[in-house]
């Protein structure tokens, strides 16, 4: 690792990064423009939320928010834990624990760092990390191997079962750096009373860890607060799918990445519910005067990406599409699986329900909605069975009407790597035009961005998607 | 006698596998060390661990993998693929690794392609990643529901009784090994690693109660061994799967001998029994999920490297060889922490990252080994 990237804690650098961010719109537009000049490493995204409007900028709130609470939360009593993307939060909050969820960290410092993180990337790698892990934890994990970032106190995981590169991640950390952790583990199958069992009790044991470690019990009323915030939350997401499903799509390409970007670093908190309902408000707005969520306001084509976005630096995936007027169906990162939910239709028994009557049922509820996170739901059985990515990717399209479909992952995926040819086989034989990439969501170096885009602009060549 | 373990190690359909067919029994293949063979031994059928040895292509394995997947399932659908387990009449798929439980998908997927290599019997076997009363009781219903769906497929009744001679015989076996193991770790030993591996292939491709037989046989032998094995470094195997005989050969000839390991085609594999009192199929899952560790059970690592530095101390081992499979992430990146931890403690290591498969790399291996014995000089 370089001398200078050592000057400087990276939580604690980014943080200051992206506060800043957050106050350039409060500005005078000329002072606003010259600034952009100062940050030519990604003022495009930056620009790309400002001129959002509203629902940009309560974004970028947020990242700071979020990340201002990382950095701050041992000055403010706070334990912190280090956790995954899927990681339902809330039970977290109810003993007043800072999540410090490494994918977040790990896509803000590719898209706003010049050399995204690959120094963090390649450190873990020194420490015996094997390099063909995961790159989302990578990114960040390394600041926190090498103290270059705030502690964590302890770890909890939710993907043994689900993705052993990401849980090798997490018990790695706790491994390199001796600190407790907590392990969801999940079965293969979803729906049957024996797995809710299991998760049930799963969940009932996570309870008891984070009781040991803050020396306190969770605070219930804390709890159903942020259970009611969470409930209202589904319902605007409902609502936005149902917007987003129009034709043309009235929702933005890059809401996409606000809505579950928001959903992973504030899940049940108020600054979440207002982004939400500011950007159904704005999708609504576009939808009433029939016009796309693209910048033209046309739709030339409808894309859906079956797993992530891809998050180099600045955030090139997003502008690309919305040059070429191309509407974003959705992710896997964006299937929460509330059983009102679109998607959710006649599938009732995949979805989650929050119920705050006793105790017993929040706990149980919060296990259920932490079962149905994105990939903890979908990729934890055979991809063709019942309720899982394939049956997800088939309902999605289904509801969305893509004109493609695009898979792009990490290069640390086992998992979904190593099935990802036959289930893009099975998708073309449904009728849809499907690409996998073969490149990494969070390191430039494996594909670059502009092969990649070379790749994406030849495939909707070819297919005939844009002509 | 060695040549019959070798012959055994190194080949798919090996004798007593062809006797066993022609009598009319069935067999059936698995494909990890989380797998209770004694149900499937309890049902008059052999069971049969999953290997990928004698691949010369990938271009089946890699067809349905994708490009960053673990050559050893690879190799596993390569043979599939190539109709080379097609002896086999039912197969059970473990959620190992994810590359191992993709292996359930891709074997199913190249079935449409490549007619009649999809056995008839095709379970996917749950296993939990941690030990637990509730996970344990999850992993007693897996086996319950194996040994049900065995019955069902085969028309077979799985006796307690049956089961309680399966452990037995299973139990025997691993005492056996267990004596092997004393025999390598002897300040002169009288076994290398390549034939000790052989030997240990051929206990998960014959049945066990020959393999006892045999193996009563050979530890005669050995015992009364006048010819030891001198002035060789002594080292031990950590890491990824290996059920390839020649990379022990390719280490030893270096001058090296590796006198213990912590394997699953080595001592994870026998180095526990299961309790013969009480409900056998309890007593099963609690043996089988509870043996030694492998890093896909998140979070033990202190158990497992305890089991490292106990077996290297009685062992006396002058170093230790962490290696992992490329695109390993679970033995590759324990064996990072293993390599600081040991050092910590005075034990040299080396860590390497291969390939599987045809031992393509065995200049590279070499030259890597050569220098770290150099070290430890
Ligand atoms: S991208 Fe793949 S490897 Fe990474 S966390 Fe997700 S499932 Fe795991
Ligand atoms: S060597 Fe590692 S990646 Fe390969 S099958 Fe075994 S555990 Fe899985």
């Amino acid at each position: 690792m370089r001398k200078e990237t050592k000057e400087y804690n990276f939580d604690w650098n980014m943080w200051t990064i992206l506060e800043n961010a957050s106050k350039t719109a409060d500005g005078f537009r000329k002072e606003y423009e010259t600034l952009l000049n100062y940050i030519p490493n990604y003022r495009n995204v930056l620009d790309a939320f400002v001129r959002h409007g509203e629902p940009g900028i309560l974004f970028l709130k947020i990242i700071a928010k979020y990340s201002n609470d990382c950095v701050r939360a041992h000055i403010e009593g706070r334990k912190t834990a280090g956790v995954t993307f899927c990681f339902a939060t809330p039970v977290l909050y109810a003993f007043n624990i800072q999540p410090v969820t490494l994918e977040p960290w790990s896509v803000l410092g590719t898209v706003v760092l010049k050399r995204g993180t690959s120094e963090f990337l390649d450190y873990c790698s020194e420490l015996g990390f094997t390099e063909t892990s995961c790159s989302s934890q990578r990114g960040s994990l390394g600041a926190y191997l090498c103290d270059l970032a705030t502690k964590l106190d302890f770890v909890v995981y939710d993907s043994p079962g689900i993705c052993d590169t990401n849980a090798n991640s997490f018990a790695f950390a706790a491994s390199y750096l001796d600190i407790p952790f907590y392990q969801l583990n999940y079965p293969s199958t979803l729906t049957d009373e024996r797995a809710k069992e299991y998760h049930h009790a799963d969940f009932k044991g996570l309870i008891s860890f984070l009781e040991e470690q803050t020396g306190r019990k969770p605070d219930m009323e804390k709890l159903r607060e942020i259970m009611k915030e969470n409930k209202r939350q589904d319902e605007l997401t409902c609502e936005l799918l149902d917007l987003q499903r129009l034709k043309p799509s009235p929702m933005p390409p890059i809401y996409e990445l606000m809505l579950y970007g928001g959903r992973f670093m504030m899940n049940g908190t108020k600054e979440y519910t207002q982004l939400l309902e500011s950007m159904v408000a704005h999708t609504r707005k576009k939808a009433e005067a029939g016009k796309a969520g693209t910048t033209s306001g046309n739709e030339r084509a409808r894309g859906l990406f079956c797993y992530i976005d891809h998050y180099t630096t600045d955030g090139r995936l997003w502008d690309f599409l919305d040059k070429r007027d191309i509407s974003h169906m959705g992710s896997i990162l964006f299937n929460f699986w509330q059983k009102d939910s679109l998607y959710a239709a006649g599938k009732e028994d995949e979805g989650y329900n929050l119920e705050d009557e006793s105790l017993e049922a929040i706990i149980d509820s919060l296990a259920d909605q932490m079962s149905r996170m994105p990939m903890v739901k979908q990729i934890r059985g055979p991809y063709d069975a019942p309720g899982m990515w394939l049956d997800d990717t088939l309902g999605a399209i289904n509801i969305m009407k893509p004109d493609f479909v695009v898979y792009m992952g990490t290069m640390g995926c086992r998992n979904t790597w190593g099935m990802v040819k036959p289930f893009v086989r099975d998708l073309e034989k449904h009728g849809i035009p499907t690409l996998y990439i073969y490149a990494d969501s969070f390191d430039d170096r494996v594909q670059s961005w502009e092969a990649v885009a070379d790749k994406l602009e030849e495939f909707l060549k070819i297919r005939k998607i844009i002509t | 006698m060695m040549n019959e373990w070798k012959e055994i190690a190194n080949t798919m359909e090996n004798t007593y596998l062809r006797k066993w067919k022609e009598s009319g029994r069935a067999a059936v293949g698995y494909p990890c060390t989380y797998v209770p063979d004694e149900v499937i031994y309890a049902a008059d059928i052999l069971p049969y661990r999953l290997r990928g040895t004698g691949t010369t292509s990938s271009s089946i394995g890699d067809t349905y993998f994708g490009p960053v997947i673990c050559s050893f399932p690879k190799c596993v659908l390569q043979l599939a693929g190539e109709g080379r387990f097609n002896f086999l009449d039912g197969t059970i798929i473990v959620p190992g690794c994810d590359s191992m439980r993709r292996l359930d998908e891709c074997w199913r997927k190249a079935a449409d392609d490549y007619k009649g290599i999809l056995p008839g019997f095709f379970h996917y076997f749950g296993v939990p990643h941690k030990v637990t009363d509730y996970s344990l009781m999850w992993f007693y219903e897996e086996t319950l529901k194996l040994k049900e769906k065995l019955e069902k497929h085969f028309g077979v009744t799985i006796t307690d009784k049956a089961l309680k001679v399966a452990i037995s015989v299973y139990n025997e076996s691993r005492k056996l090994l267990m004596q092997l193991d004393k025999l390598r770790v002897k300040d002169k030993p009288v076994i290398n690693g390549e034939d000790a591996l052989s030997i240990i292939l051929a206990s998960t491709a014959i049945p066990r109660d020959e393999f006892n037989k045999m193996l009563r046989k050979t530890l005669s032998q050995l015992e009364i061994k006048k010819e030891t094995i001198k002035g060789k470094k002594r080292l031990m195997l950590v890491g990824s799967i290996n059920d390839d005989p020649e990379f022990m050969k390719v280490i030893e000839d270096c001058g090296a001998v590796i006198v213990t390991d912590t394997m699953c085609f080595g001592s994870r594999s026998y180095s526990d029994l299961t309790e013969e009192e009480g409900d056998p199929l309890f007593a099963l899952a609690k043996r089988y999920l509870n043996h030694a560790y492998c890093p896909r059970m998140f979070g033990y690592y202190k158990p497992r490297l305890k089991n490292i530095m106990d077996r290297a101390k009685k062992a006396k081992v002058d170093g230790i060889i962490l290696q992992n499979i490329r695109f390993c992430d679970l033995h590759g990146s324990e064996n990072g922490i293993f390599e600081r931890d040991l050092e910590k403690e005075g034990i040299p290591c080396m860590r390497m990252e291969r390939e599987y498969g045809p031992l393509t790399e065995s200049g590279r291996v070499k030259m890597r080994i050569d220098a770290f014995l150099e070290r430890i000089s």
